[in-house]
């Protein structure tokens, strides 16, 4: 059973049809890429996903419960982080409070004990706050603790966006964009963020990114959507030679015409890529695209939980069957997962 | 590896564990200018004005504007909608506790509480149709609430006593003004208790968080209508258990106090006081509660001359006779200077000294203190 499984989404506003017959499956500690180019309908997904958007057709099943015409607060609650394209988070408030606010859903106490100002209320704030602490020192935020989110750099509140979405102690984590604002070399620490904030919090990502080297950096598996539909599906390194993927980026036969089109620098660099495998240039550059899946994550003083890495090196197949993945459930700690004490 | 990765940015590398800080050596011996400081204050306020005859009145009104100043704020300050309806629920909680005392015969105490229960059950009403409009609709709305209230259920018979007003008396205990001005006081306490509880809980955070934006609250899990309802009975609540005061503060209710003027009034001491500032909503409230009998007549004379000097020009001699409305002309005053020169109203006036009072040295320019509700300029301007 996947964590998420998206059948046949479809939505239209007015004459465009957004989306049409979108399947997508998320499964358990898998980062999962969402690329395509502009207009493609990605966030649109999200939405859908999130609960933001009503879809006209297909349903959204997370861990086997129908939850398409669920409003997305309960879905926060459920346990749908998000993070928007642009920033979204209360820009008047202190980055601290933002964290406290995101808390919202697993505050531990009920409005009127708040207003009342119960024991039990005000041990419950004390213990938000710690937590949007530890998040703070965890992001390397604490910096901007009591500062106004409004005056921060895109870059930085893309990273305490990330955070926010954190707080609401996820169990599916929906990212759209997170490296926009931010150079490659932040984009490339965020990838590594990822992939530790997965091992740490036992988190499942669907992401939406632009940044090529991230998606080949870190995901497990990785859809393409162009004009509403799905393009293709694959493991990255399969995607990247897709010749469909490489037309819908390119827009036809013909990147040299296009390449004077590029808006920005990381455009070129996307489809410069793109373009050295068109030509059968295999040289790779060598720094941006380790493989996955033999580079251990992290120095020998902690270990990977098993299951993950074990899944990414294996072949991924559609219809598991139950007894696997039972299997693979039990062999996977989640370390620091608190729901239990969350609730 | 893990060191590259994790390495701190430069930002809080550079800066220093503790940040700087002014020298206060001084111990507890630095809160003894600042009790010095408030002292006065405290004596003409809680005693010397209340001892007086005229005086009372005037502070017991203050405290009850001041409630509903608190909760005009928690709508407009906090939760960013707009009511030109306060009126509506002020009244309605003053005809309910008038009337449950005296016709229907209702203990004292129990008054309050219905009062309470109307305004919160009539604001919840609003609170409806503010999920479906917003802005400059749902003014308009609240607008057309109120006037309709005033010319309907406050004229109805068996509520206003057949149109000569219900009249609530006080028992004995409060006969005297002074009492009856701590009696308000206690009320104006435990509103600000709420309103402080508000924003330490995760109530206020929601309800700022949804009042700039819908969908990045309800992305943190904060069910937006049920918030905004919420915003919406609190609101009306502390206005029924104000208007409830009132009614024992002038003895009869009637609907003619009660017009669109005063939800005008309540909206403008709400704003010139400061939006999103407890204090500067509670000074804000006290000002326009006393404005007519601080500017009695040789101040309207002062302000009319004035005014008669600049609008006449050649022969023509301007006709203007502001006795009636000098506190509108006052509040259309200050809610200019407020939006263009200071978003943040008297609360942001007044901000060296309370950031001086709560024991931070003096500076006349430190806005880095951010509360959770304090406004950014562009609250009041949009």
């Amino acid at each position: 059973m996947s964590v998420l499984e998206v059948r046949d989404l479809s939505i239209r506003f007015g004459g465009l049809q957004a989306l049409e017959g979108l399947n997508l499956d998320v499964n358990e500690f898998e980062i999962v890429g969402l690329i395509g180019p502009n207009g493609a309908g990605k966030t649109t997904a999200f939405n859908c996903i999130t609960g933001f958007y009503k879809p006209n057709g297909g349903t959204v099943t997370y861990r086997g419960r129908d939850v398409t015409k669920t409003p997305p607060h309960v879905k926060a609650a459920m346990g749908f982080g998000r993070t928007f394209q642009n920033v979204g988070m209360v820009k008047s408030a202190t980055a601290l409070e933002n964290l406290r606010t995101a808390q919202h859903a697993k505050a531990g106490y009920d409005v009127f004990s708040g207003l009342i100002g119960t024991g039990a209320s005000v041990r419950a704030e004390k213990k938000l706050t710690d937590k949007a602490d530890a998040i703070l020192d965890l992001l390397d935020l604490t910096a901007i603790r009591d500062k106004r989110v409004g005056g921060q750099s895109y870059g930085t509140l893309k990273l305490l966006e990330l955070g926010c979405a954190l707080a609401t102690d996820p169990d599916v984590l929906l990212l759209d964009e997170p490296t926009s604002g931010m150079g490659p070399d932040e984009s490339d620490e965020l990838g590594e963020r990822l992939l530790l904030l997965r091992k740490e919090f036992g988190l499942t990502i669907l992401v939406i990114e632009h940044h090529v080297p991230l998606v080949l950096r870190v995901c497990d598996h990785v859809y393409v959507l162009n004009f509403g539909r799905l393009l293709a599906e694959g493991e990255p390194s399969f995607i990247q030679t897709h010749p469909e993927v490489v037309a819908a980026y390119l827009g036809g036969e013909d990147p040299e015409a296009l390449a004077a089109t590029h808006e920005t620098a990381e455009d070129a660099e996307l489809d410069a890529q793109l373009e050295a495998r068109v030509h059968g240039v295999t040289a790779t550059p060598a720094p941006e695209e380790p493989v996955a899946e033999d580079e251990p994550l992290d120095d020998d003083t902690t270990e990977l939980p098993v299951a993950p890495k074990a899944k990414r090196a294996a072949p991924r197949t559609r219809g598991k069957t139950a007894a696997e993945q039972r299997e693979a459930k039990a062999a996977t700690p989640r370390p620091r997962r608190t729901k239990k004490d969350a609730t | 590896m893990s060191a590259e990765v994790y390495a701190p940015p430069e930002e809080a590398a550079a800066s220093p564990a503790k940040p700087h800080r002014a020298p206060r050596s001084y111990g507890p011996i630095r809160w003894l200018p600042r009790i010095l400081f408030l002292l006065p204050f405290v004596y003409w306020v809680l005693w010397r004005i209340p001892n007086d005859e005229a005086g009372a009145p005037i502070l017991a009104d203050a405290c009850i504007y001041a409630i509903v100043g608190l909760s005009l704020n928690i709508l407009i300050g906090y939760t960013g909608q707009l009511s030109l309806g306060h009126n509506g629920f002020f009244g309605i909680g003053a005809f309910a506790a008038a009337y449950s005392l005296t016709v229907r015969d209702v203990p004292f105490a129990a008054t309050f509480v219905i009062a309470g229960l109307c305004g919160a059950l009539f604001a919840l009403f609003m609170g409806f149709i503010a999920l479906r409009i917003t802005g400059l609709y749902l003014a308009l709305i609240t607008l057309v609430f109120g006037l309709t209230l005033e010319e309907s259920l406050f004229e109805v018979e068996w509520l206003t006593n057949s149109g000569a007003g219900q009249p609530a008396d006080r028992p004995e205990w409060l006969f005297d003004d002074r009492n009856f001005f701590y009696f308000c006081l206690s009320f104006l306490l435990l509103a600000v208790y709420i309103d402080w509880r508000l924003l330490r809980s995760k109530t206020g955070r929601a309800l700022l968080a949804l009042k700039e934006n819908e969908r990045v609250a309800e992305a943190f899990g904060i069910n937006v209508t049920a918030f905004k309802l919420l915003a919406f009975v609190l609101s009306g609540t502390l206005a029924g258990v104000a208007g409830a005061l009132l009614a024992y503060r002038i003895g009869i209710v009637t609907a003619s106090g009660l017009g669109f003027n005063l939800a005008l009034t309540f909206v403008l001491m709400t704003v010139v006081g400061g939006l999103g500032s407890r204090l500067g909503v509670i000074l804000g409230a006290s000002l326009f509660a006393s404005l007519t009998f601080l500017l009695d007549e040789t101040w309207v004379g002062v302000v009319q001359t004035f005014l008669v000097k600049v609008l006449s020009f050649g022969n023509h001699t301007a006709e203007i006779n502001i006795e009636g409305s000098i506190v509108g002309f006052i509040g259309a005053l200050g809610l200019l200077l407020t939006i263009v020169l200071n978003p943040g109203g008297i609360a942001q006036q007044i901000r060296p000294i309370t950031r001086w009072l709560s024991g931070k040295p003096f500076s006349l320019h430190d806005d880095k203190d951010t509360g959770p509700g304090s406004v950014e300029g562009s609250s009041v301007r949009a």
